[in-house]
């Protein structure tokens, strides 16, 4: 059951494809784990179709279409049309993620960054300085209390987390803005695995967070 | 109505209802007659879309094309179940505006997905009939938000601009501008369900 969804404006961004990628990448994996957001998804989507149905028109030459004709005329008749249904997790790693890493978590190499924080930087290549990685938490300690310049997105994959906002499970979304101050912890006997979507430099509160800082690579 | 802005007096402008009905027949007819009607009135309004988005005129002109190629191609797998026509369409230009001037996403927004069989979503949880009607209620809602509202909602639409591209631009804190955003949805859920059809 996933409680946590994503944000209504994060949603618009994903429709109109502003998001930068490592956000997209995140809001393509709780869409997949998420029905509640995919009916969110397909009216933010309907909206934009109302948008382009209802927007100026500038003119176009009847020259454009003749042209057009003269392409699609010389196409070979297509092949199948494909039909393919929609992206299943694959052994528990949603899709997307997986056409990334090209494996599941069990093969990563993970990067010890601090006291029970192991993480993987993802090859996501994106433009605005954000950055994608996964983030291993292991139960027990307690990640650097930091607040944030830009904003962070984190997605729970494989256990859970708590902090001062609440519980997070798998497929939950927690979208953290310039002013929250948190500090996340696995709250099983599990590991626990997100991925966290940042836009900007996180700022560590406290003198040994900061120490940190250069570990965490951002 | 200002939103059906520069079409020079002369109207073109279909129903959603009138739209889906003619993709249709054109996946199941292939008639250059109603592919070109489809032209008519999607074109121009992809131009306004696409030079908005920061293509030149050469490569607007390409884009709609590429967008009809796309149409001409997979029209048979549209079913009005899913999407409105309008909708599909624009599926259909924004992924090749991302494919266009952001290659790294290449790997997100997947085509073979949207062409997908399956339901994508359970009608309970978004009527159909909603969806029907859904652009011209939005046609008339959006003139009911306040201004700074709406253009907010229009520049991530046509501008492809991020959040925080958008609070650059307005010289307002993220914060602000998703808080805006937010409350800008929000408004326009309710008065969609609110506007009479
Ligand atoms: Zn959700």
């Amino acid at each position: 059951m996933i409680n946590h969804h994503l944000s209504d404006e994060t949603l618009w961004a994903y429709v109109t494809g502003s998001l930068p990628a490592g956000h997209a990448l995140l809001v393509s994996c709780h869409l997949e784990l998420c029905k509640a957001c995919q009916g969110r998804l397909a009216e933010a989507e309907a909206l934009a179709g109302a948008l382009l149905q209802t927007s100026e028109q500038l003119n176009t030459s009847d020259e454009l279409f003749e042209r057009l004709l003269l392409r699609v005329e010389s196409e070979k008749p297509s092949r199948s049309l494909s039909c393919i249904s929609r992206p299943k997790p694959r052994q528990g790693v949603p899709s997307d993620l997986w056409g990334v890493l090209g494996q599941g978590y069990s093969g990563i190499k993970w990067k010890v960054v601090g006291p029970g924080i192991r993480q993987f930087v993802l090859p996501v290549e994106s433009s605005e300085g954000e950055k994608a990685r996964l983030l291993k938490l292991s139960p027990g300690y307690m990640t650097p209390e930091h607040s944030h310049h830009g904003s962070e997105m984190t997605l729970v994959l494989k256990g859970s987390f708590s902090d001062e906002t609440g519980r997070y499970k798998v497929g939950d979304v927690q979208e953290a803005d310039d002013l929250v101050h948190h500090q996340p912890v696995a709250d099983t006997e599990e590991d626990c695995i997100c991925l966290a979507v940042t836009d900007a430099p996180l700022a560590f509160k406290g003198l040994l967070p900061k120490l940190l800082q250069p570990f965490f690579g951002i | 109505m200002q939103l059906q802005g520069n079409d020079g007096g002369s109207r073109n402008y279909l129903s959603s209802q009138e739209l889906s009905v003619l993709l249709q027949s054109f996946g199941k007819t292939r008639s250059k007659e109603v592919f070109r009607q489809l032209f008519i009135f999607f074109a121009p309004r992809l131009k306004n879309y696409f030079l908005k988005g920061g293509a030149s005129l050469e490569l607007a002109d390409e884009l709609i094309q590429e967008t009809f190629v796309i149409i001409w191609r997979k029209a048979e797998l549209y079913d009005e179940r899913k999407a409105s026509a309008s909708t599909w369409i624009y599926t259909i230009a924004r992924n090749l505006r991302i494919d266009h001037f952001r290659k790294e996403r290449r790997y997100l927004y997947k085509d073979d997905r949207f062409f997908s069989k399956e339901l994508v979503v359970d009608e309970t949880q978004f009527e159909s009939h909603h969806q029907a009607q859904l652009s011209e209620r939005v046609q008339k809602a959006l003139p009911l938000l306040p201004a700074e509202q709406s253009k907010i909602i229009k520049l991530a639409f046509y501008e492809d601009a991020s959040h925080s591209k958008i609070a650059q631009y307005l010289q307002l804190p993220l914060g602000t501008v998703k808080s805006r955003m937010r409350l800008a949805l929000v408004r326009l859920r309710k008065l969609l369900k609110g506007v009479e059809p």
